[in-house]
């Protein structure tokens, strides 16, 4: 019997995917940390509901006052699901406001420089902050339509124009109205990057998302409908109407600026000194 | 380990590191000495891999900092205390850390007890002292249990006891083996703390050496004497070759003879001495002789020019 051998087993080195997964996640994981660990995240949360839901019922309630007076044609075209969840463009821009901040109140205290100390991987971070605030932002939004079209179809029923949650359509609009807000989330990440003071990066996002309201007027109505704050009013719709994108369209539409926004926020904070 | 290769940060015409070429090495306490604006936090900026050399390398543990994996296991770096989100409690601040870098929220409890803010582990940071964001920075910079810690100015805002606590930390983190890599513009601080020094001005690396050899080399130790006949020992200690300076109390500052000489001298000649002490050379004195001429603003200068600073 031959001596004992020992087999060494060879080390065997984590293959690259693997470790860019482990950091990913780390990563992932330490932004999400951050975001629900700062109690004005909760209070953004509350006050956008209850702004957006407020918003919800003031226009239900214009609407319907306003019935009487509408032409057939306008009453044809009614839109009962879409009418009672306008705070979509509040939580637009209180929770895009939100996701500014994550990245410009780093840069204004100076903790910047603790996040890429501990994750240099500049681009992977803001990556990661975009996917948390959308993560965040998306139940809230959702829930704020539910609430705001649960209100609004009892404000229609006195003139029977309300439909139910199980109309076709009703409930893609809510998903789709919650997941173009998760979208416009991802813009504040891009535009705090791009922009690093707090003020100036969240004027410019609610000019983004509102401007298309007041400025937007100006536009050919072909051209009009591709602003954000258009697309993310489109999202919410079940009625076609004119002068709106289809609401996967305009999903589109938000999906390829906050590709631009955040690639462009990935590229600058990449390669400036922090 | 931190190794520096010509190193070199120009903003604009301005040169913030001119050429930076140094080790930090492990076991000891490195001291970085400057004056304010000499280009130590932009050096420990550029070691970090947040601020990118215009040219010239830098690498912590033989790599360069952006390359390292988890970076917090490697190093740990304490800048800017203050540079933290206020809304957070510190037990939360050091978990999303904690959480960047696959390290357990256990070890969070731990350097938390560590720094000595257990009892404030659940309030909010924007509440803090000076002090205690400094003690959490520090707890911040533990966390990952680095073999390479960086501090910038760390006493700064810190109370007596606080800075008792920083200065035997650093020594115990040197003692295990660590590698310690202190700024400060305190010089009496470094006397106290660093075993080694590195000093810079405007940009350049002026002096590496141990402490004890920069002060030795860089001042010239005095004794201070008085004697009952002030005239008669100021002639003996001249004929034997000393420099002496008549004080206006009557004292003496004599140098170029060692306490033992004077003595000796004052006695051959019968000269009563009623004090007789050394003042040892300072690093604040050594710091300033060699810097004399590399400090950009002297403080008389700020007089008789219309020019700002």
């Amino acid at each position: 019997m031959s001596a004992t051998t020992c087999i060494r087993t060879p080390a065997r080195p984590v293959p690259a995917a693997s470790i860019s997964r482990t950091l990913k996640v780390r990563i992932l994981k330490a932004e999400w940390t951050k975001l629900r660990t700062l109690p004005s995240t909760w209070r953004t949360a509350v006050l956008t509901l209850a702004l957006g839901i407020g918003f919800s019922v003031a226009v239900a309630l214009s609407q319907i006052s306003q019935w009487h007076t509408m032409t057939a044609q306008q009453r044809q075209v009614f839109d009962p699901t879409s009418a009672s969840m306008s705070g979509v463009m509040i939580a637009a821009v209180v929770l895009g406001t939100l996701a500014v901040r994550t990245i410009t109140a780093e840069y204004s205290t100076g903790m910047i420089r603790s996040t890429f100390s501990a994750m240099p991987a500049r681009p992977l971070v803001l990556a990661a902050k975009a996917a948390a605030t959308a993560a965040f932002a998306f139940p809230v939004t959702l829930l704020g339509n539910l609430a705001g079209f649960e209100l609004g179809q009892r404000i229609f029923a006195s003139q029977h124009v309300a439909v139910t949650i199980g109309h076709p359509g009703v409930l893609p609009a809510m998903f789709f109205g919650a997941v173009a807000v998760s979208l416009v989330a991802v813009i504040g990440v891009g535009t705090g990057g791009l922009i690093r003071p707090t003020a100036g990066a969240a004027t410019t996002l609610a000019l983004i998302i509102i401007g298309g309201l007041t400025v937007g007027q100006f536009l050919p109505a072909g051209w009009r409908q591709y602003l954000p704050g258009i697309a993310t009013q489109a999202a919410v719709t079940v009625h076609r109407s004119a002068g709106l994108l289809r609401p996967g369209t305009a999903l589109l539409v938000l999906a390829v600026y906050a590709a631009i926004a955040l690639g462009a926020a990935a590229m600058r904070v990449a390669h400036r000194d922090a | 380990m931190i190794e520096a290769q010509h190193l070199i940060k120009r903003y604009g015409t301005t040169v913030a590191v001119d050429e930076a070429s140094f080790a930090v090495r492990p076991g000891r306490v490195t001291g970085f000495l400057g004056p304010n604006g000499a280009g130590k936090s932009t050096t420990m900026r550029m070691i970090l891999g947040l601020d990118t050399p215009s040219s010239g390398s830098v690498l912590v543990n033989g790599k360069p900092y952006r390359e390292l994996t988890d970076p917090l296991r490697s190093v740990g770096a304490l800048l800017d205390a203050k540079a933290i989100v206020g809304g957070r409690s510190a037990a939360s601040h050091l978990a999303w850390l904690a959480d960047s870098n696959g390290i357990g929220r256990r070890r969070v409890t731990e350097v938390l007890e560590l720094a000595g803010l257990s009892d404030v582990a659940g309030k909010r940071v924007g509440t803090f002292s000076l002090g205690m964001n400094q003690r959490l920075g520090i707890a911040a910079a533990l966390l990952g249990d680095p073999e390479t810690l960086m501090f910038d100015e760390p006493i700064n805002g810190l109370d007596p006891d606080g800075i008792v606590w920083i200065r035997n930390l650093m020594k115990s983190l040197a003692a295990q083996g660590r590698t310690v890599f202190l700024s400060s513009h305190l010089m009496s601080e470094m006397a106290q703390t660093a075993d080694h020094l590195l000093v810079i001005a405007r940009g350049r690396i002026i002096a590496d050496a141990s402490t004890d050899e920069f002060v030795h080399r860089n001042s010239t130790p005095s004794v201070r004497v008085r004697a009952l006949q002030p005239a008669d020992l100021a002639a003996a200690l001249t004929r034997r070759g000393a420099l002496v300076e008549r004080c206006p109390d009557g004292a003496m500052i004599v140098t170029g003879l060692d306490s033992a000489a004077i003595g000796g001298a004052a006695s051959a000649h019968d000269i009563t001495l009623f004090e007789l002490a050394v003042h040892g050379a300072s690093l604040e004195e050594a710091f300033f002789e060699l810097t004399r001429d590399e400090t950009d603003y002297h403080a008389g200068q700020l007089t008789g020019t219309s020019q700002g600073a």
